[in-house]
């Protein structure tokens, strides 16, 4: 408020928690983590629902996005959640929201969470991802490669000048065998607050440079079940 | 999949390959909110728009961005953007053999029908050039052929084109919002009727602002100078008119918003185009007349759709002197209400002294409590601020000051330049003492909380202003005059920054160059000078070593003054303001005579007598002059 003020309240049990499912295509995939906050910043203004801003001089919408993605991934699968002063059909909050949306981000589902639920970011527990290759790849060398990744009981790696173990960070590595023929990753990653594991990380120790391949996050999986989060593809 | 196809297809995958191996890749990709994104092979004429500078820079550009909309809006053209790109990738790319391509369909820029470029300032040549060559284009006009694409440019720096004549088919000289229509036409014309490049060209020098310097034949003096620009063929007029609107058009609410971040993102509208001060170092100031006007609810209508249409938080206004902008207060009003209502910010741009009334400053404060205000003075003593025409007396700077601190605004930011004409030590040591006596009124107001920052830049005599005759200062006084500036603000708690007096020199060589200058801009090229706005790429040893190659003295361009006669490279070009009356400006400066402001008199520069007709056809055009 101009004059410093504070702002006539709403009532609490008007003030609902929105959860949207999202994609992050082509065009958004070197949108890093900050910038896709401000995408959404945007698209929520856009879309003229009813969204809680913080106070003061420059107000922003409050929001909050579940896991960042790291720069060059795309991904079927992203979540966030965002308030509103009042509530409405979840159908128009998804049409609103998906007449406004920049290319290569698609609404996929809209839901309402439970005003006490922990932040997202505190309640993603693991991620999936495919991984798919430029150029052919042998299946049974990819396969030899995977086990012998799985073999391991510790991998110390260093990122950003800090070693860690990524062995642990990692569920599951298939080998997926796709119709055309070309095989394709898929892995399941711990997602926890300190413990999360990066495919360009695994990538990397089974010997594939960043430009060798193109990482799809496929489903985001939250520790708290009762949460909505039934989002595979 | 054709032959083309699967060509087109192989480009996008080999720059979907580097992409991970370079800094901020997002620059690269387009498909941002509101990109027009046409089917190749569904419009007639494919343009290309070029902003030679990063996408961060380009991408900002309101130039580009009404250009886009405009031609776009013709179902038979589509325009594209490209940027130049960053070092590191333009190195990925060369080492992949990818060519500079646009951002809609990722096309080669050799695809396209006509490349228009957009040249702001003059140290972006050399990355003009560079985006050229990286196009698999030829550098030089002449040596392209009939099936490479049309090269055009245009922008505030081209009212001088003749440093990158060779360089450019043809120039779109002042407003293009009608001219690059015209172009379009022309170049569909001639492709109906088929025809030879020459025959292009023709046809093009036939449409009004747009110069095709080929056609015209530069003769020197044996000491340098020119003895006379003449026209080599019929159709290229003499001289040639700039291109204006009789009325601003509609502004742009279709803003692209980028996907990663860039310098101004933000809904801007152009609240009036001109300016009547006449500071006499000003280009923008000359070469932008007549001033025209916006109504205040066109202004706020626009900024209401264009965060509807973005999204954006912030919005600006754009225009030479905002606070000369006869509906302010209606305007400033109008604007409190629109960001309450939208829950955005505004930032406010250049705000003159002279028309500062207590009654805006109130306004204003509803607006953007805390943060900074910007002054421009210019000059340090009263006399000096009369030679250059901006004339304002000590006591009524420091009357704005007091108002301003008393308005509760912490931070004042004094923006002057050094190296004026006539200018002596006195004048420079009084900058110091001007900042450090407002820093001493803010102190006595508000208090610890006053800063005051000092931007100190270098006069850079330019074509088409009063002072386009007058001699560049030498980079020795200039850094003796920084030295005393830092010496006289020792331990006074004044922030000062300046500009590096190499590169104000460089950019004085290239503004008032002639048409031999471009093989130096070549040379440079070649030795490998890019990026001169950009203080960590500019190397002025290439250009000096670029200077003495082509055989030319550096001095000759920027330290020597000309003589009032001389035939300037650029007189062929009318900006719409005349030589004489420049020249009278120039004489009264070395007087100490000023000018007042314009809109209360006429003081018949040139810009009535050049466009009266149109005048008289758009009565409601909103022009300010008498």
């Amino acid at each position: 408020m101009v004059d410093g003020s504070a702002p006539d309240m709403n009532p609490q049990e008007d003030i609902t928690r929105i959860r949207v499912l999202y994609t992050k295509g082509e065009s958004l995939r070197f949108t890093g983590h900050l910038d896709m906050q401000r995408i959404w910043e945007r698209l929520l203004r856009r879309s003229s629902l009813p969204v809680r801003y913080s106070q003061g001089f420059h107000p922003r919408a409050r929001l909050n996005l579940a896991s960042a993605l790291p720069l060059g991934f795309v991904s079927q699968s992203e979540l966030l959640d965002f308030w509103m002063n009042e509530p409405l059909p979840i159908n128009e909050i998804h049409s609103r929201l998906s007449n406004t949306a920049p290319p290569g981000l698609e609404i996929k589902e809209v839901s309402q969470a439970t005003l006490s639920e922990d932040a997202l970011q505190v309640q993603m527990a693991a991620s999936e991802f495919e991984v798919e290759f430029f150029d052919p790849q042998d299946p049974e060398e990819l396969k030899e490669k995977v086990d012998d990744f799985l073999a391991q009981d510790t991998i110390m790696r260093r990122r950003r000048k800090k070693l860690y173990d990524l062995r642990p960070l990692v569920l599951e590595i298939n080998v997926l065998n796709r119709e055309n023929d070309e095989p394709a990753l898929q892995m399941k990653l711990k997602a926890e607050e300190g413990a999360t594991g990066r495919p360009d990380e695994v990538m990397h120790e089974l010997g594939y440079e960043n430009t060798e391949y193109l990482v799809c996050r496929t489903k985001l999986i939250l520790s708290n079940t009762l949460a909505k989060v039934s989002i595979t593809q | 999949m054709s032959e083309l196809n699967s060509k087109q297809e192989n480009l996008r995958r080999r720059v979907e390959r580097i992409l991970p191996t370079v800094v901020k890749p997002g620059r690269y990709v387009g498909g941002e909110l509101n990109q027009v994104h046409k089917a190749w092979d569904s419009v007639r004429t494919h343009f290309a728009l070029v902003f030679p500078d990063i996408y961060d820079l380009g991408q900002s550009n309101l130039g580009i961005a009404l250009l886009y909309d405009i031609l776009n809006k013709r179902a038979d053209v589509a325009a594209e953007r490209a940027f130049a790109p960053w070092i590191d990738m333009e190195a990925a790319m060369r080492d992949a053999g990818i060519p500079l391509f646009s951002l809609e369909n990722k096309r080669a820029l050799s695809d396209f029908d006509i490349i228009g470029f957009s040249l702001p300032y003059e140290t972006v040549y050399t990355n003009f050039i560079n985006l050229l060559d990286l196009s698999n284009i030829p550098i030089f006009s002449k040596d392209r052929t009939v099936e490479m694409p049309l090269v055009i440019a245009g922008g505030q720096a081209i009212y001088n084109p003749e440093p990158v004549a060779p360089f450019v088919d043809a120039f779109a000289l002042g407003e293009g919002e009608e001219a690059v229509l015209d172009v379009v036409n022309a170049y569909q014309a001639w492709e109906d009727k088929g025809g030879s490049r020459e025959d292009l060209l023709i046809r093009l020098a036939e449409v009004p602002g747009v110069y095709v310097p080929s056609l015209y034949e530069v003769n020197y003096h044996g000491d340098g100078r020119i003895a006379s620009i003449q026209p080599t063929h019929p159709s290229a007029s003499l001289p040639i008119d700039k291109r204006i609107m009789a009325e601003l058009p509609p502004p742009l609410t279709h803003f692209m918003v980028p996907n990663v971040e860039v310098v101004q993102e933000r809904v801007s509208v152009e609240i009036m185009r001109g300016c009547t001060r006449g500071c006499r170092f000003c280009h923008a100031g000359m070469v932008n007349r007549p001033i025209r006007e916006r109504s205040v609810n066109d202004i706020l209508d626009t900024l209401r759709e264009g965060i509807r249409q973005t999204g954006y938080e912030e919005v600006s206004l754009l225009s030479l002197s905002s606070s000369d902008y006869s509906q302010i207060i209606p305007l400033i009003n109008g604007l409190g209400d629109l960001l309450r209502e939208q829950q955005v910010n505004i930032t406010l741009p250049s705000l003159r002294i002279e028309s500062f009334s207590g009654e805006i400053m109130d306004a204003l404060q509803d607006l953007s409590p805390g943060g900074g205000f910007t002054l421009a003075p210019e000059a340090g003593t009263e006399r000096m601020r009369n030679v250059i025409n901006k004339p304002i007396s000590d006591a009524e700077f420091f009357d704005t000051v007091r108002e301003i601190f008393e308005h509760d605004w912490n931070t004042v930011k004094l923006y002057f330049m050094i190296g004026h004409p006539q200018e002596t030590l006195e004048d420079v040591a009084a900058i110091a003492e001007l900042a450090k006596e407002t820093l001493q009124i803010g102190r006595r107001i508000v208090g610890g909380r006053a800063r005051i920052h000092l931007g100190v830049s270098t006069f850079i005599p330019k074509p088409h202003t009063p002072f386009q005759w007058a001699a560049f200062d030498d980079p020795v006084s200039i850094q003796e005059k920084i030295s005393l500036l830092h010496d006289r603000l020792h331990g006074s708690k004044v922030k000062m920054t300046w500009n590096d007096p190499m590169a104000s020199q460089h950019e004085a060589w290239l503004s008032r160059g002639d048409r031999r200058i471009a093989d130096v801009i070549y040379k440079a090229w070649q030795n490998g000078a890019r990026f001169d706005a950009w203080r960590e790429h500019f190397n002025i040893e290439i250009w000096q070593n670029a200077f003495e190659d082509c055989d030319l003295d550096p001095d000759f361009y920027g330290k020597r003054a000309r003589d009032l006669d001389e035939v300037l490279p650029w007189d062929h070009i009318n900006a719409g303001v005349k030589k004489s009356f420049l020249k009278r400006d120039y004489e009264w400066s070395m007087e100490g005579r000023i000018r007042p402001d314009c809109r209360q008199q006429c003081y018949s520069c040139g810009i009535l007598s050049s466009f009266s007709e149109l005048r008289l056809a758009h009565p409601d055009g909103g022009w300010k002059c008498p």
